[in-house]
């Protein structure tokens, strides 16, 4: 697309200012990650890292990070496990697909509150007690569409004679699937851990619902907010920030197509 | 693996997982709380509670009301940047691209409560309206009160209507914009009649993520709406916390599904092909 000089720089400007607007958080938080302030004053003087040092002797925020990071792996490992199998389930035309397919959407179409409440009702109904593993049900739920979709894509993307080959070479299917599938599913499945990480990790509607004693990060700092944050809250939520925007600029690279020249006008 | 077995479990698994909760939700709501037991016998006491009492129904109404807000001024703000990163090329346009896509890797909490403290009455932009002479003292009008989640709920929620439609607006063959372009068309003829058009379907993705999660928040109402700010979201949490009674709760979220889902009818109506295809 092409638009004259003016328009180009009338909404160059609408979207610098946009991106102010949604970086101000994220600049506000870095700033205090540096200094305190007393009673909404900036204590220029006390600039330090003095913050990122009291974050790592701050056992409960700890404890919550690790049990984030260990849902979300727990998380992304079964949806990516269920991912493959519905979407191998889909392409090889299984009954019921489309039913199927209605059914894995549901939780990432409703609003997060619905899915949250559901699965609150439904273990209690089960008789279970809220705890990590309640968590993690309804984070791998919430990011099974994510994964699903996107294997499925570039199963669609795969020629069919690559499967027929392998068949035909005398492989049977549980082998197809891991000399042939799995590693041309690479890319996918890789993509897919990546989001639904992100997502999980920063889970709060769901999840709210679903806790018990132990929280994960989003819980814990909701918890505090009646309180108020404590400054290493704003180390804390910087070196968030920095990695997952590092490990996103990392897969971005990694998954953009060579083939397809975007340098082009 | 036999074929019933390998269909049961691909049906099976789903159906257990989200189909069952789903369906226990429902069962929920025409239950009833009896002081703090659960009576589980089929009734309509919460669906008839919601329509006699004076206080959910125009709840709810201000809250789709306050959704189809954040959503109309979302794709008023988007659709121009998203026209913006189209025009970008090569390095240029990834990068802007990307930057569109951070704010959405920071923690919600955390980019609500920085939020707080830039439009709180102390906060950042008082400060600057007061110092630049806008105005003459700081005002609450940006904090604590339905405006501020409005505004909230935009900020959080524009690069969700940005990205689909930026999507839609590259998928647009080159080949139809110079075929336009030859045969005379003004460029405002172009993004009118061809553009726009061909657009709309990424407008109805990134309109629909907006409305369903801005209709279904409750967090930014809790956190940045005050007493004016509360919203029919915040009224559905509050059921399974202090209010503790579930079925009246499941039943309030039965009237925010309908809604819901009828947006989602509505936007697979709005995004349908249409006309000749490209």
């Amino acid at each position: 697309m092409s638009a004259s000089l003016p328009a180009r720089i009338v909404l160059g400007a609408l979207a610098v200012a946009s991106l102010v607007v949604l970086f101000g958080p994220l600049a506000v938080v870095w700033f205090f990650s540096f200094f305190r302030q007393r009673r909404g004053v900036v204590q220029w003087e006390s600039f330090g890292l003095d913050s990122y040092a009291r974050l790592l002797k701050n056992d409960s925020i700890l404890t919550a990070l690790g049990n984030t990071v260990v849902v979300g792996a727990c998380a992304v490992f079964f949806a990516l496990a269920l991912g493959t199998l519905f979407a191998l389930y889909f392409h090889n035309r299984g009954h019921g697909r489309q039913a199927q397919q209605f059914m894995i959407f549901l939780p990432f179409l409703l609003p997060p509150i619905i899915t949250g409440l559901s699965l609150l009702i439904f273990f209690r109904e089960l008789g279970l007690d809220r705890s990590l593993i309640t968590v993690t049900v309804g984070h791998t739920l919430f990011v099974l569409a994510l994964a699903y979709r996107i294997i499925l894509t570039q199963l669609q993307s795969l020629s069919r004679s690559l499967v027929e080959a392998s068949y035909d070479l005398g492989a049977n299917r549980l082998q197809t699937l891991w000399y042939v599938l799995l590693p041309n599913l690479r890319t996918a499945l890789l993509t897919a851990a990546v989001l639904a990480f992100a997502l999980s990790f920063d889970e709060t509607l769901i999840s709210l619902f679903l806790v018990g004693r132990e929280s994960t990060l989003p819980v814990r700092l909701w918890g505090m907010m009646r309180v108020g944050f404590s400054p290493e809250i704003n180390a804390l939520v910087t070196l968030i920030v920095v990695f997952s925007a590092a490990l996103f600029l990392a897969v971005a690279r990694l998954v953009r197509p060579t083939g397809e020249d975007l340098t082009r006008p | 693996m036999r074929r019933g077995a390998w269909v049961a479990l691909n049906l099976g698994l789903p159906a257990a997982l989200i189909l069952a909760p789903f369906a226990a939700f429902l069962v929920h709501s025409f239950w009833r709380m009896d002081g703090f037991h659960v009576v589980r016998a089929l009734s309509l006491h919460n669906y008839r509670r919601f329509v006699s009492e004076d206080i959910f129904l125009p709840l709810f109404l201000k809250t789709c009301e306050l959704a189809l807000e954040v959503t109309a001024i979302a794709v008023l703000i988007g659709y121009p940047i998203a026209v913006f990163l189209a025009t970008l090329r090569g390095r240029a346009k990834y990068a802007m691209v990307l930057l569109f896509v951070v704010p959405l890797l920071m923690s919600y909490i955390i980019k609500i409560y920085a939020l707080r403290s830039i439009l709180g009455n102390n906060g950042f932009l008082n400060r600057l309206l007061v110092a630049t002479g806008v105005l003459e003292r700081p005002t609450g009008f940006f904090a604590y009160n339905f405006t501020a989640v409005l505004i909230t709920l935009t900020i959080l929620l524009l690069p969700l209507m940005i990205l689909p439609i930026f999507v839609s607006l590259e998928r647009i063959p080159r080949s139809l914009l110079e075929a336009s372009a030859d045969l005379g068309a003004h460029p405002a003829y172009t993004f009118w009649h061809v553009i726009l058009p061909l657009s709309l379907p990424g407008v109805v993705v990134g309109a629909s993520f907006t409305f369903i999660l801005a209709i279904g928040d409750f967090i930014t109402p809790t956190m940045v709406g005050g007493m004016t700010g509360f919203t029919y979201g915040a009224a559905v949490f509050s059921q399974f916390g202090t209010a503790f009674d579930w079925p009246f709760g499941a039943m309030l979220s039965v009237v925010l599904l309908v809604v819901v889902v009828a947006a989602m009818f509505l936007a697979a109506w709005l995004g349908r092909p249409r006309g000749a295809t490209a």
